[in-house]
């Protein structure tokens, strides 16, 4: 039932989605991009984009967009591209039914430096931020407990296959939690390929305060991450006591004494009694000998 | 107490009380095998459920993630409710002296004794591992009301089946030397063990007589706090229909009801079938058309409490529970046993007509399916809305009906309490006769005299 009704609500969605085109005021068409298409723009463009676009239009030119309806189109597509810079940012800042809207979620400058990432797929613009195929790289990392901090050393593989020292990368610091890596911070390598970052001392490990690390290159490399088992460099965990005081409701370890002693005293005062009449009833039986 | 009588007098009069009420031990013909036929049939075939229902688990029966309370326990709820009338008429109605309801104390305490008794058994019927009852004596918490219900419905079984016994002694006695030579000889057998060797003199029968009153004191507190505390696995909830203060009252107001409307049936069966109108008289009848009309208002009483106070509020999730019962899926259930339980037969039962007995076996009958119902409306609707606010689940996680395996199981419950009953009617007299030829004024040494 339920399954139908959603069915019949995507299906006239849809119709609604589809039957018009999604219409922009003349005046926001023209309107031009107040920001520069620049690499540095474009890159923050991404950012703002693999943190809000990503989950429904997917990665641009792959074509793997959520099957939604009407469809999130590619921003590598036709559809996406025919835009006006007026259009596009109009439509990112007010959405439209599945599509929401940025208006306050994202700075009008932000919104402008979206369009400049889109515009980067372009095919009559020069693209400004290419993505190169992903590189080998290795990661040598270690964790020094006194002084609260990692060490890592990186390296990764160049043209010739050789192995050299990974400078400039940034490199992710993370902690394993029950459900995922948890991002502590992010350290540049120096020339050397070696980079130190000091754990926060707020960071909170296990009941005996022991963190298992994970270190990490970010896109564009590929690299097995380094895992840091079990070093004693957080906060020990609080353990709540769920029961901090003697409740009505505890258990047996901490029961209310008067409690106890009220539930043992009525039992023990009923069944005493019931065996004092169990006693009479012998009794009744002796009597009935004696004569 | 009528004057005492002549001993010839006493003696005839005595012939005649043991002869009419020893006619259940006698009686044996078609109807009665038939009515063991049918009780052990429906037993068996409530058995034959529960052992499927041991084998594949609980899934058989209609109960879910939400919904893990269902017929089981609104039944169990019932049969600690009946079983409270023994109680109220065979120990407080004593204690305050009130003469009219001796005849009907040993009635009462079969419906104690058997409603307490398949109680427990219903519990461990809802257990879909019944092996681990045992966890509740090894592991329980002192602090749960599941820990003081079981301790009390087993204080409760033993000091009824005390209750019920002790005053049967002197019975027994009589029957093992006054009985007729009709009764079987395996019977008369079981009596005079039973009877302790009862010579009925002063001492003996004092004896009896501190024992009851020390067992009919017990029982009160023991009587109260074991549907108290039944309530209270309820009450003790922050659930919406549950979470009251007057659970405790409400419970055993409503246990009365359902008890004396079980007792007034038990009656008119043993006065039809046993022929004991003179004993059961309309008198008692009428005694207990206006007892169950007290007790009545007292649960009406209760039940405007429960539904007015919440509903005057209407805090979210009370009035999505009230509605549910007043206007929603539940209102035919619930206005049919407001109706028919309660309002109608505090109305009908004002008139003397309706306090006759055939009349008000009827209403009683009525009385009775209506306070089953309402231990369902009381378990299940509030079950079936979860306390948090919840997504995505299943919707057969959030409705019961109950399946035919638990149909059978509870079918088994009713069989089983009948059976006890008619077991103890058939073994024992259903009146007290010492008692009943005392208060006709039969002296005692005459009770104790043998048979000519």
């Amino acid at each position: 039932m339920k399954i139908k009704l959603l069915f019949a609500a995507l299906v006239f969605l849809a119709q609604q989605g589809m039957a018009q085109e999604w219409l922009v005021p003349e005046d926001q068409k023209s309107v031009q991009n107040p920001s520069e298409y620049n690499l540095d723009n474009v890159k923050k463009g991404k950012d703002l984009y693999l943190q809000s676009c990503k989950s429904c239009h997917g990665d641009p030119g792959k074509n793997n967009a959520l099957p939604l309806v009407p469809p999130p189109p590619d921003f590598t597509s036709d559809i996406m591209q025919a835009n006006t810079d007026g259009e596009l940012f109009y439509k990112i800042t007010h959405g439209r039914g599945g599509m929401p809207q940025f208006e306050t979620t994202i700075s009008e400058d932000d919104r402008w430096r979206l369009v400049n990432y889109i515009r980067n797929f372009n095919p009559e613009n020069e693209p400004v931020l290419v993505e190169e195929p992903p590189k080998k790289a290795k990661i040598l990392a270690s964790v020094n407990e006194e002084q609260r901090q990692v060490e890592v050393f990186a390296e990764y593989q160049d043209k010739d296959s050789n192995y050299v020292v990974l400078a400039e990368t940034p490199i992710s610091i993370g902690a394993k939690k029950a459900f995922g890596t948890l991002p502590i911070g992010q350290v540049l390598t120096n020339d050397e390929g070696r980079a130190e970052y000091h754990i926060p001392e707020s960071l909170i490990g296990d009941e005996q305060g022991m963190v298992t690390l994970v270190i990490d290159l970010g896109e564009g490399f590929i690299n097995e991450d380094v895992v840091l088992d079990a070093a004693k460099v957080g906060q020990p965990k609080p353990t709540p006591k769920l029961i901090q005081k003697e409740v009505l409701w505890s258990t047996n370890e901490n029961i209310q004494v008067w409690l106890l002693l009220s539930y043992l005293a009525a039992v023990l005062g009923a069944w005493g009694t019931i065996g004092y009449v169990v006693f009479l009833i012998f009794k009744i039986s002796r009597a009935g000998k004696q004569e | 107490m009528e004057k005492t009588k002549s001993p010839e007098e006493s003696r005839k009069l005595l012939d005649k009380i043991t002869f009419d009420l020893t006619r259940s031990i006698v009686k044996r013909d078609e109807l009665t095998r038939f009515w063991y036929f049918i009780l052990i049939m429906f037993a068996g075939v409530g058995l034959w459920g529960w052992g499927i229902q041991i084998r594949d688990g609980l899934g058989v029966t209609g109960m879910r993630d939400y919904v893990s309370w269902g017929m089981y326990i609104a039944n169990f709820v019932f049969f600690v409710a009946i079983s409270l009338i023994g109680f109220l008429i065979s120990s407080a109605l004593h204690l305050l002296k009130i003469k009219w309801s001796h005849p009907i104390s040993r009635v009462a305490e079969q419906v104690a004794i058997a409603g307490v008794a398949l109680a427990g058994i219903i519990i461990i019927n809802d257990m879909g591992r019944p092996d681990r009852f045992l966890n509740v004596f090894l592991h329980g918490r002192f602090a749960s009301p599941i820990i003081w219900d079981v301790t009390v419905v087993t204080t409760y079984l033993t000091i009824s089946v005390l209750l019920y016994y002790l005053p049967l002694i002197p019975d027994l006695a009589l029957i093992r030397d006054r009985g007729g030579d009709d009764i079987p000889t395996w019977k008369m057998k079981v009596y005079k063990i039973m009877a302790l060797g009862w010579k009925g003199n002063a001492e003996q029968y004092k004896l009896v007589y501190h024992a009851m009153r020390i067992l009919m004191i017990l029982i009160i507190p023991v009587g109260l706090s074991i549907h108290t505390v039944t309530s209270w696995l309820f009450a003790a909830t922050l659930r919406s229909g549950w979470d009251t203060t007057i659970f405790g009252p409400y419970f055993v107001a409503g246990a009365f009801v359902a008890g004396a409307a079980a007792v007034v049936i038990l009656m008119y069966a043993y006065r039809v079938r046993y022929r004991l109108g003179e004993y059961f008289e309309d008198l008692h009848f009428d005694y207990m058309g206006k007892l169950l009309v007290f007790v009545c208002l007292v649960y009406l009483y209760f039940n405007i409490n429960e539904f007015w106070v919440p509903a005057y509020k209407m805090k979210t999730a009370e009035g999505i529970h009230l509605r549910n019962l007043f206007v929603g899926s539940f209102a035919p259930m619930f206005w049919w046993t407001q109706m028919t339980g309660l309002i109608l037969p505090i109305f009908l039962m004002l008139f003397r007509f309706f306090r006759k007995p055939l009349p008000l076996t009827i209403i009683s009958v009525f009385v009775l399916i209506a306070s089953w119902l309402k231990r369902y409306i009381i378990v299940i609707p509030t079950m079936e809305h979860p306390f948090l606010p919840v997504q995505n689940v299943p919707d057969y996680f959030k409705h019961y009906s109950p399946t035919s395996i638990e149909i059978m199981i509870t079918l088994f419950s009713f069989m089983a309490a009948l059976l006890i009953i008619t077991v103890l009617a058939k073994m024992f007299p259903v009146i007290t006769i010492w008692e009943y030829a005392e208060e006709k004024g039969i002296d005692k040494k005459i009770l104790a005299e043998p048979k000519k």
